[in-house]
């Protein structure tokens, strides 16, 4: 990168996308696994029903976006909260909440969707921070979206 | 120092214009947003620079903000690339590998024991006792029972990976009563010829686990059910009366002893 690209984060692209590229199995309506309301970080309460010993999804907010199958691959059968580490402000609350989603909430497994620029890594820090801090340990998983909407990596990480 | 590291970029580029120049330097480049929030600290800490880079960094920012102080600047190694750190193994499963290392220390000490065996005095029978029951207590019921109780349980079990698996289990059993049926007649010959049949049966089954069967069962288990095993695995470690911790310091024992004695 030059100094003239910017911040990956915010850079400005334009992948040209062709309609060949829009030539996936996919047909007709799909249907939403979104099974709760609110999303947002800020919003969320971590003690909510449908929080209690579920696998959640911790999502940086482009990634629904970006990520083509992103309700049937991920969503299906998680519960879920959305958040951007570079805008959001006041982010000592989102250590908070997700040490509840492990100590109190007794969720199963968490799952961090990132994207691949460098600003996203701040929800991942942010995730093994607050599962440091807590009594429970669960296993966590990440996975890094490329800005095309490709898997650049799926693993599990300490526990 | 201190005050700018929790300041907003876009507030210490106005003020010292050569920082832009510097990030750049380690492909950061925040002089164009627009938005120019991120506190500085966030953004070295979100970059993942090497260690040596991150404090070039912070010490060519500190020399541009206070020109007047003698700051030294430390040479940087070759950059690497900054990402996750994944593990080869999901959580459960990274924790029966784990489990693995123990008894592969104590397999490791079997020649040794078997060259030095002694079934007349009291210390030795004491030493034959303790290593099986290492084998008994921690390699059998504390790890082969998470596995055939728990794990093998989310797989068809008539699937022959897991039948041979089993099979192993049952092999290794089989060693240990004769053991202890030897013991019982002092008969060493067939005790050293059984600690050895365990070793070899052990290295083999511990290395297809490691490296066939796990990462294989991983990519069948979904998240949800590493979740469950992970949470089932560590009630297994609360309610179990098996202290891996005396067979880390049995283990420890016997390989300072046979130092010793190999001088």
């Amino acid at each position: 990168m030059n100094k003239f690209e910017g911040c990956p984060g915010s850079r400005m692209m334009d992948f040209n996308r062709t309609d060949e590229d829009n030539t996936g199995p996919a047909v007709g309506k799909i249907k939403s696994q979104l099974t709760q309301w609110p999303i947002q970080m800020h919003l969320i309460n971590p003690s909510a029903p449908y929080y209690q010993g579920a696998d959640v999804l911790l999502t940086a907010d482009c990634v629904a976006y970006a990520l083509g199958d992103f309700h049937r691959e991920y969503l299906k059968d998680k519960s879920i909260a959305i958040a951007c580490p570079k805008l959001d402000q006041g982010q000592d609350v989102y250590l908070e909440k997700i040490k509840a989603w492990i100590d109190d909430a007794k969720i199963n497994t968490l799952t961090i969707l990132i994207m691949q620029v460098p600003c996203c890594m701040g929800l991942l820090n942010l995730a093994r921070q607050s599962a440091d801090g807590a009594k429970r340990k669960v296993p966590i998983k990440y996975v890094v979206v490329g800005v095309q909407g490709e898997i650049l990596q799926e693993e599990w990480g300490a526990a | 120092m201190e005050e700018y590291v929790n300041k907003g970029i876009k507030e210490i580029i106005d003020e010292f214009p050569e920082v832009e120049d510097i990030l750049n330097d380690y492909d950061i480049g925040c002089g164009p947003c627009n938005v120019g929030i991120c506190l500085l600290k966030d953004i070295v800490t979100i970059h993942q620079l090497p260690e040596d880079q991150e404090r070039q960094l912070m010490a060519r920012i500190a020399k541009a903000i206070h020109p007047e102080q003698d700051i030294r600047i430390p040479r940087a190694e070759k950059k690497t690339a900054a990402k996750p750190e994944g593990l080869k193994y999901s959580p459960p499963m990274k924790k029966l590998v784990d489990e693995h290392v123990l008894i592969k220390r104590w397999i490791a000490l079997i020649p040794e024991v078997v060259k030095n065996l002694d079934v007349e005095s009291e210390e030795g029978r004491r030493l034959i006792l303790d290593g099986i029951d290492m084998i008994r207590s921690y390699a059998d019921k504390y790890h082969h029972a998470k596995e055939e109780d728990i794990l093998f349980k989310y797989f068809d079990e008539e699937a022959d990976i897991i039948k041979v698996m089993h099979e192993d289990h049952t092999r290794g059993r089989a060693l240990v009563k004769e053991m202890l049926a030897a013991l019982e007649k002092r008969d060493a010959k067939t005790i050293a010829a059984n600690l050895m049949a365990y070793r070899e049966l052990l290295t083999e089954h511990i290395r297809k686990e490691d490296e066939i069967l796990y990462p294989w069962m991983d990519n069948q288990l979904s998240t949800h059910q590493v979740g469950e095993l992970f949470a089932q695995f560590d009630e297994v470690d609360r309610q179990i009366d098996v202290s891996p911790g005396k067979y880390e310091a049995l283990i420890n024992q016997l390989e300072k002893k046979i130092e010793k004695q190999q001088g």
